[in-house]
């Protein structure tokens, strides 16, 4: 047998086994299986499998290095823009392969949205930092519209009232901790499924934190969402479901409340409670 | 702001007003079942002690995961705290209720009937409202209330020891009763045992409010003070 073949038989058995083992208590908006990342020679991801549910949070943990922004950045295919990065295995959304010819990718990421570590409005006024996806997706083309839009994603990222009467104004004039939650608006005003959140409050202030995690924690009703965070507290506080990565490969999943206080692997409770990491 | 912590510690506190309200009615009806020699009361006791014992669970988890999941401080961390040490407090008075139910069962086997003591009354009517009062000063955060409930302690002690010599003077003179005589002392303890937790929860409601552990600060000054 090819050695292709071989690794394909081996996969599937792993992926079965994996499957048997998943807890099934939601429906899984994202789904990558046996998913392997490479950076040129690097292997920085190693045959992971992970759902991301929705209505859920699911928030990605480990020590730096570990793969969890690189699996991240898989789900809207960010990494396609590094030239020396590959990704193999299966990520879908809902049921749909996103490396398949159907998908477009510009439509995954409008599906797929995503907020960075670092508030990165556009150089653009509140107003149009919004209104912007909708504008290049066709999604309005009345002004009405598009207000209707710009008010509705700015009042779900919890910024209606502090900025209503400032729409004209550039985006990079407002605070840190409003400049994220302008680049939440951002996201959701082209109605994605999914949102991918990489350390969003690593830039921000204690207060500016609680209000961005009490956001995520809002908006988890309406969106899939994955974060990634340095900050086990945040996990522990704002997600459902918690994945913990090391040296590439994903050590345990599962509920964030029986990772937190009971996880199967020593490595995980080394991580969590400082040992390590 | 409405804090991701609000409703977590609410959902606490919820359950732990359930859990007082229980532990105030297997008492009162542990109680009856004493003075109206009634073992079909005492017998549904046990049952009603499953249900605190179930809430006792569940606010332990509920305490588990809130420490591990939200690293509450301040008085936030105080309140879990409290929340935990007045929730095993509660469980300890279901369980002093199933054995006065157990009591209950006994005297109303016996005849002739040995009349209870009006002190016994007395203590009884005292301890039911010490328990009450420290449960609302709890849901009030109230320290002046808890204050007073831990003022009422020596009194009801001294209600306990009334009982007790009274019934050793009993057993001496009309001995024929012994087995009511030795049930009641041990009602007079249980019922003293009641008061104690209710003076714990008391300690705990000025720990929530006041960030001062008051627990055993009397003996503890008198055995620091210098001779």
């Amino acid at each position: 047998m090819a050695t292709a073949q071989l690794a394909e038989v081996k996969r599937e058995e792993r992926s079965l086994a994996e499957e048997a083992q998943a807890p099934d208590t939601g429906r899984a908006r994202m789904r990558a299986k046996g998913v392997d990342v490479y950076y040129g020679d690097t292997h920085a991801v190693q045959n992971v499998s992970l759902d991301i549910y929705e209505d859920e949070v699911t928030a990605l943990i480990g020590p730096s290095g570990c793969g969890k922004s690189t699996l991240l950045r898989c789900f809207n295919r960010m990494n396609d823009t590094i030239p020396s990065c590959r990704v193999e295995g299966e990520i879908t959304l809902d049921g749909m392969d996103i490396h398949g010819d159907q998908m477009d990718v510009v439509q995954l990421r409008a599906r797929v949205g995503m907020v960075f570590q670092k508030p990165n409005p556009f150089p653009k006024s509140v107003y149009d930092n919004v209104a912007y996806g909708p504008r290049i997706h066709g999604l309005a083309s009345s002004r009405s519209e598009f207000d209707a839009i710009v008010e509705a994603s700015l009042a779900r990222a919890g910024l209606w009232e502090e900025v209503k009467d400032r729409l004209s104004e550039p985006g990079t004039s407002l605070s840190g901790g409003q400049q994220q939650r302008l680049c939440i608006a951002r996201a959701i005003a082209v109605d994605p499924e999914v949102i991918l959140m990489d350390e969003p409050c690593s830039a921000l202030d204690p207060i500016a934190t609680a209000r961005i995690e009490e956001l995520i924690y809002e908006l988890r009703g309406r969106y899939a969402i994955a974060i990634v965070t340095h900050n086990m507290q945040q996990a522990a506080r704002v997600s459902q479901r918690t994945a913990f990565f090391h040296l590439g490969t994903l050590v345990e999943s599962g509920p964030t409340d029986e990772i937190f206080t009971n996880p199967r692997e020593a490595r995980t409770s080394d991580y969590i409670t400082g040992r390590y990491g | 702001m409405t804090r991701l912590f609000d409703s977590v510690i609410e959902h606490l506190r919820q359950d732990l007003f359930r859990m007082g309200g229980r532990a105030e009615a297997i008492l009162e009806k542990s109680l009856r079942a004493v003075w109206e020699r009634a073992p079909e009361l005492a017998d549904e006791v046990a049952g009603d002690d499953l249900e605190i014992d179930r809430l006792d669970v569940a606010i332990d988890e509920g305490v588990l995961k809130a420490l591990a999941l939200q690293a509450p401080v301040a008085e936030d961390l105080r309140e879990v705290l409290a929340i935990k040490m007045i929730a095993t407090d509660l469980e300890r008075v279901g369980d002093l209720a199933r054995n006065v139910a157990k009591i209950a069962r006994r005297m109303s086997a016996q005849t002739p009937r040995f009349p209870l003591p009006a002190t016994l009354t007395t203590l009884s009517r005292a301890t039911q409202s010490s328990l009450r009062r420290s449960l609302d000063a709890f849901s009030r955060v109230d320290p002046e209330l808890a204050r007073a409930v831990m003022d009422e302690d020596d009194g009801i002690d001294a209600q306990q020891d009334e009982v007790v010599e009274t019934m050793i003077r009993e057993l001496s003179s009309r001995p024929g009763n012994a087995s009511q005589q030795v049930d009641i002392i041990l009602l007079a303890k249980h019922l003293e045992r009641v008061a104690d937790h209710a003076t714990n929860i008391a300690e705990d409601v000025i720990l929530v409010a006041e960030a001062r552990n008051v627990k055993h600060a009397a003996k503890l000054a008198r055995a620091t003070r210098p001779a």
